[in-house]
């Protein structure tokens, strides 16, 4: 055999793989530019499967067809397909053929190493220079679109191997570390001994995804916000490279651009050709990579986590494809009951959803392929994690979609792969029919463009059945049923029932004597084909006798009836979990408070026993008898306060994986907006305080930070309905201790600037940066300007675009920072700015605010000669005051701060909780809209069961916007609802919790990367606050936003 | 200026009566007394004598010498008392050299608080200036740390820290091992954290066996050169002294729990975030608590937004004793005056304004041993009180005099001091 001499010249290791391949007629499928060696291999190259119950594509069956495979080619399929002269015919014998799978987010094919560098992200580098690659790269690290896995990738037997044995024919190898990862190749998993043999595309996508460092360290991005940053300005710096050569190439002595292979390499990703695949890593991520593809206008794919379920309407409303990991959660440790109280209603449910969620997504009618990605032990969970989807009600033709056309699509390779319609390569397998369904049922062979692979000993057919006996050297029965499952047959003849095993093609049988005319048993060792075998009987005493078996072909298998679904576990709230709404809060046409203490914060004042009228959202009135429209909500307000809404100048709250951008000193490009978490559980805690507005600022990590978001506390919307839309847009710069660096340790003294000498003349020197910067960009026609996202932000504030909030404290960095002001004309708020009480003459005249704390001091330096007084004694200067939390848990008492300013300063109370009411929205120049209750302002209000500036009040009910965002009441409720769910699920997760106890295998434990090691050594010390980026949604709230460590505040 | 000229005096009086010259008697009239022990006495009178309470009621008989003081309208308290702090400790937490609050080592028992606190911090006399008189000076654990040191309780007036100290000893802290870690880290930090428990605990059981094995040697007389950390454990040994547990999770609190009563100790429970949870446990061991902070937020998402509020409740309404205290880290040192504030957020979520004063005060003298001297308005306990403006509960009232042991005390701080400068700036003045 030609074949077997090829082999030989093969190495040993490819030799014992290749033996399990059976080189059936279809040899190579391509014209090879490889000088052969040896013996051409001239196999001819058109096969017939016959017989089969042909799934042509996705809903497209034929039972009892025919599939011609010609030159790795579908050549036809169908009932009616001619058998041309000289095809080699397979008989399916009444088997299934599907077409092969499709995978399009596999590690398959790549070198060890590179993926292990992947995770070695440094976490904590301090001060250390990035080495500058080889080559005419991207200036940062994790920027390298030219990778082309095409030329890095080395088939790998064993994967492929285990890869066509689950029914995969192709795979898209994607690069696993970066922001832009670079290039995919799509590549068939048929056994190769060149990558040649089996790319079938390369630079089939381009693969992004939000990496980042672990601040503090030099290295840029250290938070989520900063590699969306990054992400936005490569793809426009790409797009203005391309723009910029066009236009130098009209233009005869232009200057030449900067040379850059990765920017040269996006052209197809911003030119709308290439796909590009977003790896998310929460359900907060589609929403991120949406918004960049909108912008950029990219061919986008996302690739899922698992929780596509609690956003599908998001997704089928972008009508992007997702590609959805079949790997579900194990159950969390729930055995130990004080243990348990760790883990949230939220991870608990999606325990029992996770496995809805590609039906979730088939039944909303999202198109999503599945990726095997992220199974532990691929070949042991692959088919039982698909059929736990479709037991949870996938329906089986939208899971075999999304195993073949879907993945297709989104590859844009639908004319070559997915189907087996003529003209699509020959990739299928030949299975039983109820391969989705039962846990038994087998993949016997899968081919990948005509080259056929035996899976173990597929090839034995399958007995069971009516057979008939004839029978030479004895007197046996002369029929024979073989039934049951295939791992343990049974045979019935007469009234006999003996076991039957199989073999590679061999039957074994174990008729008990009697049945032959004699005593002891016998064993019978037959040679299985199709519909005939030929056994020997080796009787006691050396002789022997011969059985021949025929049986009627077996009809066309057709499955078992699908098990009817199951109904979905339950309502899906969001956020998911606990206090999670199914529906936004009613918003009634009108609704009057009557007979309250009113605090209206605006020219009323206060007025006891007066009525409140609400409609469409706004106030209309606050007075004594107001009429209300007929049917507008009354409540009862005796007894009650009601105040504006309270509103936090100094929030860092829903803020996910990183408030600091703490690695260049100016960062004015990163955006809080992009990174908001709305599943964080101190928004609902802040709403019970009465906190219905605030300002989610970016750290202090660095002299010019981060630009903010203004929220309202809508819980229960997504992130962009938290947005304070029409706000005016701020932006946090910081001054002394923290941008200094001064409390980082001894490996943080080289960034610049190290003293408060430094901070004006680095913020000064951006501001003429971003001064020339405007005018540049003004100037018409001419050479395309690159538009630099970190200038034009900072162009914004000198175009009174945007509002500076500058974290301070000591007088003579507020007093400086008042000079550049004064410069730029630029009207800040000084935020904290504890010392702001020995210049409040400056800040008055300059007409600043401040945003300060009732009552922190002495935890830093910096603070020493903070006092209580500062707020009032400004306040007495003509500033406008406010006080702000800097915290999660702070922020659900402000009232109790503001009345700090009635103890420290004598302010009235009216003037007090002007601090966190009127004045905060006026420094945010929103107080024609929040912060106080007048005619026309949002109706968002407190209603107090006291006094709101006592210590024992507190919010019975918040209101925004007109609509009722809590309540005390329903919180009772709901609570009671979160206990009983606890109980259920717990009850539901115990069994399978305590057989995995029971299996517990230390042994298997993923050695942890060097990022890893990094924060469990970070946490061990106590630096949370450097863990930021670590922090998933649907957490508890740990302190990582704010100090345990003294550097944020 | 009238203010510092007023402070002088008070400084100079508060100097004198320190210096042991008896003070006259003080009545102080017209106050509605909150007694703490048994109720209000509306508009009544207080006699301070020799340091003491020498009478109180609707009318009491003061001696002819008495300098009268008309507090009409006011409200005396006893002073309150902060059972978990590190104030004197810490100055500037941030700053390594102004911290003492932690020793190296992961059993330290022979340190005692009382040694290291700082009689000039400028952070005393601010939480003085809010009614806080009292103070339970813990020893922290550091990073390995399990075996603490002993605690003090301490007041804000004397020259030394010796003449501050009103009961050293007061308690061996052990702070519980924890492998609490955010469920969003990787397992390489539960692991860890898990390996530095295990240590923590391994160092905590050794530590009491060669402590009982020093016991037996020294009750048979063969020890010859004492060892000092041994010495320091046998008055809890013994349960001569209590332990304070700081335990928070339910894990760490049962687990605390059932190593005290292994070892037959005396515990305190400190922190004790989810002792509510355990709330029959420790009634029937008749473990009090010393609960930590309301101002702190719950552990767990899914745990009611008002959940530590209420914990105070109902610890309460199950019949475990409990005192109200701050965290006791460095930050919170800065923040101590506010301990009538954090216990008004328990009082409005169902302990009661009245339980909530109890917990800063009688409650916390009964758990350390001193309620026979200090934390009510009774005859014959030291004088040690104040008089505020209003509820000391509500943020807008201003405790007006302090008096400790009889003697009264000065109220400008650092912050009075810095505020007085700057208005004289607004005024127009030059830079003093």
């Amino acid at each position: 055999m030609r074949t077997f001499q090829r082999m030989r010249a093969a190495s040993a290791r490819v030799l014992s793989i290749t033996v399990l391949t059976v080189m059936a007629s279809a040899g190579h499928a391509q014209v090879s530019t490889t000088p052969p060696a040896g013996i051409r291999d001239r196999t001819p190259r058109v096969v017939a499967i016959t017989h089969a119950r042909l799934v042509i594509k996705p809903g497209v069956v034929v039972d009892d067809g025919t599939l011609l495979v010609r030159d790795g080619l579908v050549a036809a399929a169908g009932a009616r397909v001619s058998v041309p002269a000289g095809a080699q015919v397979v008989d399916a014998g009444g088997r299934t053929v599907y077409p092969g799978f499709i995978d399009a987010q596999s590690r398959y094919a790549q070198p060890a190493e590179a993926s292990e560098a992947a995770a070695a992200a440094p976490a904590r580098r301090a001060a250390a220079v990035t080495p500058a690659p080889t080559g005419a790269r991207h200036w940062n690290r994790l920027v390298h679109p030219e990778t082309d896995l095409a030329e890095q990738l080395k088939p790998d037997a064993k994967s492929a191997g285990e890869l066509r044995r689950l029914g995969f024919t192709s795979v898209l190898s994607t690069p696993q570390s970066g922001i832009f990862r670079g290039q995919g190749a799509l590549v068939s998993t048929a056994d190769a001994e060149r990558l040649n043999e089996v790319l079938l595309a390369p630079r089939a996508a381009q693969q992004l995804a939000f990496e980042q460092g672990a601040w503090p360290s030099d290295e840029y991005p250290g938070s989520l916000m900063g590699a969306i940053a990054l992400i936005r300005q490569t793809l426009l710096d790409a797009r203005w490279q391309q723009e910029h050569a066009a236009w130098a190439a009209r233009h005869a002595g232009a200057e030449r651009g900067e040379a850059n292979l990765a920017l040269a390499a996006l052209a197809p990703v911003v030119g709308n050709q290439q796909p590009v695949i977003f790896a998310t890593s929460d359900e907060l991520d589609y929403a991120r990579a949406l918004a960049i593809a909108r912008e950029f206008k990219l061919r986008l794919a996302l690739a899922g986590n698992g929780h596509e379920y609690r956003r599908v309407a998001e997704l089928k409303a972008a009508g992007v494809p997702v590609i959805v990991p079949l790997a579900t959660n194990e159950a969390p440790a729930v055995e130990d009951p004080d243990r348990a109280l760790d883990v949230s209603l939220a991870e608990l449910e999606h325990w029992e959803w996770a496995p809805y969620n590609a039906r979730v997504l088939a039944e909303a009618g999202v198109p999503f392929a599945l990726t095997a990605a992220g199974l532990k032990k691929l070949e042991e969970q692959f088919w039982p994690a698909l059929r736990k989807a479709i037991a949870a009600g996938l329906d089986e033709t939208a899971a075999l979609a999304a195993l073949t056309v879907q993945p297709a699509a989104l590859l844009g390779v639908s004319d070559r792969l997915g189907t087996l319609e003529p003209g699509r390569q020959a990739q299928f397998l030949i299975a039983d029919a109820d391969l989705f369904r039962s846990d038994t049922a087998r993949i016997h062979e899968t081919w990948v463009d005509g080259k056929r692979y035996v899976i173990g000993n597929a090839a034995t057919p399958d007995p069971r059945g009516h057979w008939t006996l004839s029978w030479s050297g004895l007197n046996g029965p002369a029929a024979l049923d073989i039934s049951g499952e295939l791992a343990s047959l049974n045979a019935k003849a007469g009234n006999a029932t003996f076991p039957v095993t199989l073999g590679e093609q061999q039957m074994l049988l174990y008729p008990p004597g009697e049945l032959v005319g004699g005593k002891d048993r016998v064993a019978i060792v037959a040679t299985l084909e199709a519909d005939r075998f030929s056994g020997r009987v080796a009787l006691p005493g050396g002789a022997e006798a011969r059985v021949v078996g025929t049986r009627e072909r077996a009809a066309t298998r057709t499955a078992a009836a699908a098990a009817p679904k199951p109904a979905l576990p339950g309502t899906l709230r969001y956020p998911a979990g606990e206090y999670g709404r199914a529906e936004p809060p009613a918003s009634p046409r009108a609704l009057v408070v009557r007979h309250a203490t009113v605090w209206t914060q605006g020219a009323q004042g206060r007025l006891d026993d007066a009525d409140m009228l609400v409609v469409d959202g706004r106030v209309r009135a606050v007075g004594r008898d107001l009429k209300a429209p007929t049917g507008a909500l009354e409540i009862d307000g005796r007894g009650k306060h009601v105040t504006p809404g309270l509103i936090d100048a100094h929030s860092h709250i829903a803020i996910a994986r990183g408030v600091n951008e703490g690695s260049h000193a100016v960062t004015s490009e990163v955006r809080i907006g992009d990174v908001l978490d709305p599943t964080d559980i101190s928004i609902y805690r802040q709403l019970a305080g009465g906190t219905t507005a605030a300002q989610l600022l970016h750290g202090s990590a660095n002299p010019i930070g981060g630009q903010s978001q203004i929220i309202k506390l809508r819980w229960g919307a997504d992130a962009d309905g938290l947005r304070l839309a029409g706000a005016t847009p701020t932006i946090k710069f910081a001054l002394g201790e923290n941008v200094k660096q001064a409390n980082w340790g001894e490996s943080f003294t080289t960034r610049y600037p190290q003293t408060r000498m430094g901070v004006p003349e680095l913020i000064t020197d951006s501001f003429l940066a971003a001064q020339d910067y405007a005018e540049r960009a003004k100037a018409k026609g001419g050479e395309p300007q690159r538009r630099d996202l970190r200038l034009e932000a900072l162009a914004e504030i000198l175009a009174g675009q945007r509002l500076v909030q500058i974290h301070s404290y000591r007088q003579d960095e507020i007093l400086a920072f008042a000079r550049v002001a004064e410069r730029f004309h630029i009207v800040p708020t000084f935020q904290h700015v504890l010392e702001g009480y020995k210049v409040a003459d400056v800040l008055a005249k300059l007409g600043a605010g401040a945003s300060t704390f009732s009552d922190w001091w002495a935890y830093k330096m910096e603070v020493v000669d903070a006092i209580p007084y500062n707020g009032a004694l400004m306040a007495r200067q003509g500033v406008v005051v406010s006080f702000n939390s800097d915290s999660d848990e702070l922020g659900r008492r402000l009232n109790v701060e503001a009345a700090k300013a009635v103890k420290y300063g004598g302010l009235s109370e009216t003037e007090a909780l002007d601090f966190v009411t009127r004045n905060p929205a006026r420094q945010l120049h929103l107080d024609q809209r929040i912060g106080s209750l007048e005619a026309g302002h949002d109706a968002d209000f407190v209603i107090w069961n006291a006094h709101p500036l006592s210590t024992l009040a507190y919010p019975e009910q918040t209101w925004i916007d007109g609509r009722k965002y809590f309540d005390r009441a329903d919180d009772a409720r709901e609570q009671a609802r979160i206990e009983a769910e606890r109980a259920r699920l717990i009850a539901k997760m115990l069994p399978e919790r305590v057989k995995a106890l029971a299996k517990a295998d230390k042994g298997t434990k993923d050695k942890p990367t060097p990022a890893e090691q990094a924060a469990a050594e970070l946490f061990e010390h106590g630096w949370h606050s450097r863990l930021a980026s670590w922090r998933t949604p649907y957490h508890n709230s740990e302190p990582v936003d704010v100090c345990t460590d003294e550097e944020i505040h | 200026m009238k203010r510092s000229i007023l402070a002088l005096a008070l400084a100079a009086l508060a100097a004198s009566a320190t210096a042991a010259t008896p003070a006259a008697p003080v009545l102080l009239h017209g106050a509605d007394l909150h007694t703490v022990s048994h109720g209000v006495i509306a508009g009544g009178e207080l006699l301070i004598a020799d340091g003491r309470i020498a009478a109180l009621g609707a009318k009491v008989d003061a001696p002819a010498d008495a300098q009268r003081i008309d507090v009409s309208g006011k409200r005396i308290y006893p002073g309150l008392i902060a059972a978990n702090s590190v104030l004197g400790l810490t100055e500037v937490s941030a700053v390594r050299a102004t911290n003492d609050m932690a020793e190296a080592g992961a059993v330290t028992p022979e340190v005692r608080a009382e040694v290291a606190v700082n009689p000039d911090t400028e952070l005393w006399p601010v939480a003085r200036a809010n009614g806080v008189t009292g103070a339970l000076i813990l020893p922290r654990a550091g990073r390995d740390g399990v075996i603490a040191g002993r605690a003090a309780l301490m007041q804000p007036d004397g020259w030394t820290a010796e003449q501050m100290t009103v009961k050293s000893a007061a308690g061996l802290v052990v702070a519980w091992p924890s492998d609490r870690v955010p469920e969003w880290l990787p397992q390489a930090a539960r692991d860890r954290a898990k390996e530095a428990q295990q240590k923590k605990r391994d160092a905590l059981a050794k530590a009491f066996a060669d402590a009982r094995a020093y016991a037996v040697a020294k009750a048979a007389g063969t020890v010859r050169v004492p060892d000092l950390r041994w010495e320091a454990m046998l008055p809890a040994l013994e349960r001569r002294e209590p332990v304070l547990l700081l335990a928070d999770s339910a894990v760490e609190i049962r687990d605390a729990l059932a190593f005290a009563e292994r070892e037959k100790l005396r515990p305190v429970i400190v922190g004790g975030g989810d002792a509510w949870r355990l709330a029959a446990t420790l009634k029937a061991q008749d473990v009090p608590v010393i609960l930590g902070s309301s101002h702190n937020l719950p552990k767990r998402r899914w745990e009611a937004y008002d959940s530590v509020f209420a914990a105070a409740g109902k610890l309460a309404a199950a019949g475990v004793r409990i005192a109200i205290a701050n965290d006791g880290d460095g930050m919170a040192a800065s923040f101590e005056r506010n301990l009538p504030y954090q216990a008004a957020s328990y009082a409005a979520f169902g302990l009661g304004e009245e339980g909530a004063l109890r917990a800063i005060t009688l409650a916390p003298a009964e758990i350390l041993g001193v309620a026979d001297r200090l934390g009510s308005l009774d005859v014959g306990k030291q004088a040690t009180l104040f008089v505020a403006s209003g509820d000391v509960l509500d943020a807008r009232n201003a405790v007006e005099r302090v008096w400790i042991d009889g003697r009264e005390v000065d109220l400008t701080t650092k912050h009075t001091r810095l505020y007085d400068k700057y208005q004289s700036k607004y005024r127009g003045e030059p830079k003093p």
